[in-house]
C-alpha cells in the first residue's frame, strides 16, 4: 500500500517535473486541427481562415483535416479518440455536439467530457425568417397563426436535433402554439424550400443568409440572441419580442481531447486567440457574416457547461416527440 | 449597359494577361484533382481556397472555376484509361470510354471528351447569358416533391431502357438501394444496419465502391488474361477521326441540352445527367447494340452533360445564391470570402465583376481544349508501360485515393471488397451501373420523399396536387407498361445494355 502510494508520489512528481519540458517543446510538428464537416461549410471556412492565421505565431503548420459525417459524429469521435499531445485538436460545435450525446440512439463513443474547450471562434445567433412576400410580417404574426392552426404551419431546420430545431421547440414552449416541422439537410435546401413557397419560415442562423435581409428577398421576423447582431442590427431579438426564454445559437471553438496537458492548451490559447482577435481576423468573417465571441477559460467551460443543460431539456423533448 | 456590352468587357478583362495566367493555373490544378481518384472537385477546390487569398476578388473567382472546370474534365483521363473514374460525374464514361481504349481507340475517346466538354460547356455558357435570371425563379418551383419525382422517373428511365436482362438490373437497382440504406436515417439521425461500426454511420462511401466495382474489378479481370499490357490493341488514333466527330454531333448536342437543364434544378448532382444522356443516346441511336462496347457517342454524350451541367449549376448560384451542389457550394464559400455575394441583386450591384467572372468561363473552356488535346497523346501513351507495372501502379492509385478521401481505412477495405464483389459480378455478366446509380440516388430520394411528406403531413396527396410532380412521376409508369405490353418494339434495345 506505501510502496504503491510512493509510486504513485513518484509518478505525480515526474509528471508535474515533465509537462513544463512537453510544453516547452511543443509544438515540435505539424498541428492537426479535426473539423468535423465538409470543406466549405462555414465551420470549414472559419477553420481555414483560423488555422492560416494562427500558424504564423504558432511556428509549425496547423493543418485542417475534415472528417465530415453523421452530422459531425464522426469527427468528435476522431478528436474523442485522439492522443491527448496537443498534435491533434478539434473544432467543436456546439450544440449539435451536445445533442449527438444526449440522443441514446446515436450511441456516441464520446461525452460532453470527452473534451477540453479552448477557445471559443464564433457565435452566430439563431435567426427567424420568411419569404419576402410571406403573409407573416412579425414573429407575433407567425406565432398567431400557429395557434390558430396548430400543425399547420410550416417551419424548416437544417436538421434533426440541430440548433434549429431546439429553437422551433422553445418557440413553441413559449408560445405555446405547434408548427409542422420540416427538416432540410442545411441552408441551400432552406432557401429554395421558402422561397419557392414550399415551407412558410426557416429556424436558420444570421451568416447564412444576412445579406439578403436588407434586399426584400427575404423579410427577418427576429434572431434568437440576447442582443441584436451586428450584421442585423434592424432586428428584434427574442427577448426584446416578449420571449426570453428562447435563446438558440450555434457556436464554434477549438477544443483538444480530455488529458491533453494545461500547459500545451495555454500555448493554444494564446496563439488561437491572438489571432481571432486580429484584424485580419475581423475583416475576413465579417464578409462571410460570421460574428467573432472569443471566449477563453472559465467563461467558455461555462458557456459549454451551461448549453448542456440547455441542450438536454429540448432534447429529451424532441425525443418524446418522435 | 446591356448584357451583351457587359459581357465584351467582360471579355476585355478576363483576356489580360494575370487572370489568364489564373484561369490556365485552375486548369492544370483542376485537372490533377480530376486525374486523383478521391480527391474530388469539393475537397480540390476547398483545400485551394486559401491559395486564392491574395488574389483579387475577380482572379481569385476565376482561379476557382477553373479549377471546378478542369476537375470536371480530369476524370475523364483515368476513367478511359484504367476504368477508374476520377470522380463521380465521370462513372458513365467508364463504360464506353475504357472499352475503346482497349480497342486502341483511347486517344478518339479522350479527344472527343476534350471537345463534347468544350462545346457543352460554352453552349452552356451562351444559355446562361440569355436566360440566367428567368430560368433560375422556375428552379425555385422545383420542390421536394418534384424532385423525388425526378429522381425516380431517373432511376425508372436507366433501369427499364437500358437493360438486355430487366430482372438483372432490376435487381442490381435494389441492391444499390438496399446498400443506400445504409447510414444514419436521414431524418431522425438513428443509425441503421451499421453494426456500431461508426464508420457506416455515414453509408457506404460511394468513391470507394465505384473504384473498387470499375478500377480494382478490371484489374482483377485483366491479371486472369497474363497479358503484357493493360490494354492489349495497339494505339490506333491520337484522335477522333473526321467521321467520329461527324457521328457525335447529335450526341453531343443532346449532351448539352439534358446536362443545363439538369444543371438548373439545385441538389440534382452531376452524375445524373451524364447517366441521363448516356440513356437517351442509346435510345435515340440506330444501332444501340454498340453502346458499352466502345461507342463513341456514349463517350461524347456524358462527357457533354457532364460538363454543360457544371455551366449551368452556376445560374441558380449567379442568379439565386443557391449552390446546387457540394463543389458549387466550395464555390459560393470562396465567392463569399472574396467579398462576392452571389444573389439576384449580383448583376446589378456587381455588373462588371459578374460578367468577368463569366467571360471567364468561356476562357476557361477554350484554355481547356487547348490544354487538354495536345495532352491526349501523352496520357494515351501511358497505356504502353508493361501490364506488371501498370497493375501496381493503379492499385497504388486507388488504394491512395479511397484512402485520402476522408483520410480512412476503412473505405481502402470498402473499395477491395468491392472489387472483389465487382469481379464476381462481371463473371456473372450482371450490369453494374443500375447499382451505381441506385446508391447515389437512393439517399436523395429517401430524403425528398420523406420532406415531402413532412410538408404535406404524411399525405400522398401533396403528388396529386403538383403538376410537374405528377407527369415526372407518370413517365416510369408508362415507359414500364409499354415495356410490359408492347416487348417487341422495344426488342433491339434489349440487345445491349448499359454496362
Amino acid at each position: 500500500m506505501l510502496i504503491r502510494r510512493r509510486t504513485l508520489l513518484a509518478a505525480s512528481a515526474a509528471a508535474t517535473v515533465a509537462s513544463p519540458a512537453i510544453a516547452q517543446n511543443y509544438p515540435r510538428r505539424a498541428v492537426q486541427l479535426v473539423v468535423a464537416f465538409p470543406p466549405g461549410g462555414s465551420t470549414d471556412v472559419g477553420a481555414r481562415i483560423l488555422a492560416a492565421m494562427a500558424e504564423k505565431d504558432f511556428g509549425q503548420p496547423i493543418t485542417v483535416v475534415n472528417k465530415a459525417g453523421a452530422g459531425g459524429q464522426i469527427g468528435f469521435t476522431e478528436i474523442a479518440r485522439a492522443r491527448p499531445d496537443g498534435y491533434t485538436l478539434g473544432f467543436l460545435n456546439l450544440p449539435g455536439m451536445n445533442t449527438i450525446t444526449l440522443d441514446p440512439e446515436r450511441k456516441a463513443a464520446f461525452t460532453i467530457d470527452s473534451f477540453i474547450p479552448i477557445v471559443n471562434q464564433v457565435l452566430d445567433p439563431g435567426f427567424i425568417w420568411a419569404k419576402g412576400d410571406s403573409p407573416y410580417k412579425t414573429l407575433a404574426d407567425l406565432v398567431d397563426a400557429a395557434k390558430k392552426n396548430p400543425g399547420k404551419i410550416s417551419a424548416c431546420t437544417t436538421g434533426i436535433l440541430s440548433d434549429d430545431h431546439l429553437a422551433i421547440l422553445m418557440v413553441q414552449e413559449a408560445a405555446k402554439c405547434e408548427f409542422r416541422i420540416v427538416h432540410f439537410d442545411g441552408g441551400a435546401q432552406q432557401l429554395t424550400g421558402v422561397l419557392g413557397g414550399h415551407v412558410d419560415v426557416a429556424f436558420d442562423n444570421v451568416g447564412s443568409v444576412f445579406k439578403r435581409v436588407g434586399t426584400g428577398e427575404i423579410l427577418g421576423l427576429a434572431v434568437t440572441d440576447t442582443q441584436r447582431s451586428k450584421f442585423l442590427p434592424q432586428i428584434p431579438t427574442t427577448p426584446e419580442l416578449g420571449m426570453p426564454s428562447v435563446i438558440s445559437n450555434s457556436t464554434r471553438g477549438v477544443g483538444a481531447p480530455k488529458g491533453t496537458p494545461a500547459d500545451i492548451c495555454k500555448i493554444v490559447e494564446t496563439a488561437f486567440l491572438k489571432a481571432i482577435n486580429s484584424a485580419e481576423m475581423k475583416e475576413k468573417m465579417d464578409a462571410v457574416g460570421l460574428a467573432l465571441k472569443p471566449m477563453v477559460g472559465a467563461e467558455y467551460a461555462k458557456y459549454y457547461a451551461d448549453l448542456q443543460a440547455q441542450a438536454k431539456k429540448y432534447t429529451e423533448w424532441a425525443l418524446k416527440m418522435r | 449597359m446591356d448584357a451583351l456590352g457587359h459581357l465584351l468587357s467582360g471579355f476585355a478583362a478576363a483576356l489580360s494577361l494575370h487572370y489568364l495566367l489564373y484561369a490556365f493555373a485552375g486548369c492544370i490544378l483542376g485537372t490533377l484533382i480530376g486525374v486523383l481518384p478521391g480527391l474530388g472537385p469539393a475537397a480540390g477546390t476547398a483545400i485551394l481556397i486559401p491559395l486564392t487569398f491574395s488574389l483579387d476578388p475577380t482572379g481569385a473567382i476565376i482561379m476557382l472555376s477553373a479549377i471546378y472546370y478542369g476537375a470536371m474534365y480530369g476524370g475523364t483521363i483515368t476513367s478511359v484509361l484504367i476504368n477508374v473514374p476520377g470522380e463521380a460525374a465521370s462513372v458513365v464514361t467508364c463504360i464506353d470510354g475504357h472499352q475503346m481504349a482497349r480497342q486502341g481507340r483511347a486517344g478518339s475517346a479522350l479527344g472527343i471528351a476534350a471537345i463534347g466538354s468544350f462545346v457543352g460547356g460554352t453552349l452552356a455558357t451562351v444559355a446562361l447569358v440569355v436566360v440566367a435570371m428567368p430560368l433560375a425563379t422556375l428552379a425555385l418551383k422545383f420542390g421536394p416533391a418534384e424532385f423525388f419525382a425526378l429522381m425516380v422517373a431517373g432511376l425508372c428511365l436507366v433501369v427499364g431502357l437500358a437493360g438486355k436482362n430487366i430482372l438483372a438490373a432490376l435487381l442490381m437497382t435494389v441492391i444499390g438501394l438496399l446498400l443506400s440504406l445504409i447510414g444514419l436515417d436521414p431524418v431522425r439521425g438513428a443509425p441503421r444496419f451499421t453494426f456500431g461500426v461508426e464508420e457506416l454511420f455515414d453509408g457506404i462511401g460511394f468513391v470507394p465502391v465505384v473504384m473498387g466495382l470499375f478500377g480494382v474489378a478490371e484489374l482483377l479481370l485483366a491479371a486472369e488474361t497474363r497479358q503484357t499490357h493493360m490494354i492489349q490493341a495497339e494505339l490506333k488514333s491520337w484522335m477522333p477521326t473526321r467521321q467520329e466527330c461527324k457521328d457525335c454531333i447529335g450526341a453531343i448536342l443532346r449532351g448539352t441540352g439534358v446536362g443545363f437543364v439538369l444543371g438548373l434544378i439545385p441538389g440534382v448532382g452531376a452524375i445524373v445527367p451524364t447517366f441521363m444522356a448516356y440513356v437517351l443516346e442509346k435510345r435515340v441511336s440506330k444501332t444501340p447494340e454498340r453502346f458499352g462496347k466502345g461507342a463513341i457517342e456514349g463517350v461524347a454524350s456524358a462527357e457533354t452533360a457532364n460538363n454543360a451541367y457544371a455551366n449551368a449549376a452556376m445560374v441558380p448560384l449567379l442568379a439565386l445564391g443557391i449552390p446546387s451542389s457540394p463543389t458549387i457550394a466550395v464555390l459560393m464559400g470562396a465567392f463569399i470570402i472574396n467579398g462576392i455575394q452571389p444573389g439576384p441583386f449580383l448583376f446589378a450591384e456587381q455588373p462588371k465583376l459578374v460578367w468577368t467572372v463569366i467571360a471567364s468561363f468561356f476562357v476557361g473552356n477554350v484554355l481547356l481544349l487547348i490544354l487538354n488535346l495536345p495532352l491526349v497523346g501523352l496520357w494515351a501513351k501511358l497505356l504502353k508501360i508493361p501490364f506488371s507495372y501498370m497493375c501496381a501502379g493503379v492499385l497504388i492509385f486507388c488504394v491512395i485515393g479511397a484512402y485520402g478521401l476522408k483520410q480512412s481505412l476503412f473505405d481502402v477495405w470498402v473499395m477491395l471488397g468491392f472489387g472483389i464483389i465487382g469481379y464476381l459480378l462481371r463473371k456473372l455478366d450482371f450490369p453494374i451501373a443500375p447499382a451505381i446509380l441506385a446508391l447515389i440516388l437512393g439517399p436523395m430520394m429517401e430524403k425528398s420523399l420523406r420532406t415531402t411528406l413532412e410538408i404535406s403531413g404524411g399525405s400522398f396527396a401533396i403528388f396529386l396536387d403538383r403538376p410537374v410532380a405528377l407527369v415526372l412521376l407518370a413517365i416510369p409508369v408508362i415507359v414500364i407498361g409499354f415495356l410490359l405490353f408492347k416487348p417487341r418494339s422495344l426488342a433491339p434495345l434489349r440487345e445491349s445494355d448499359v454496362d
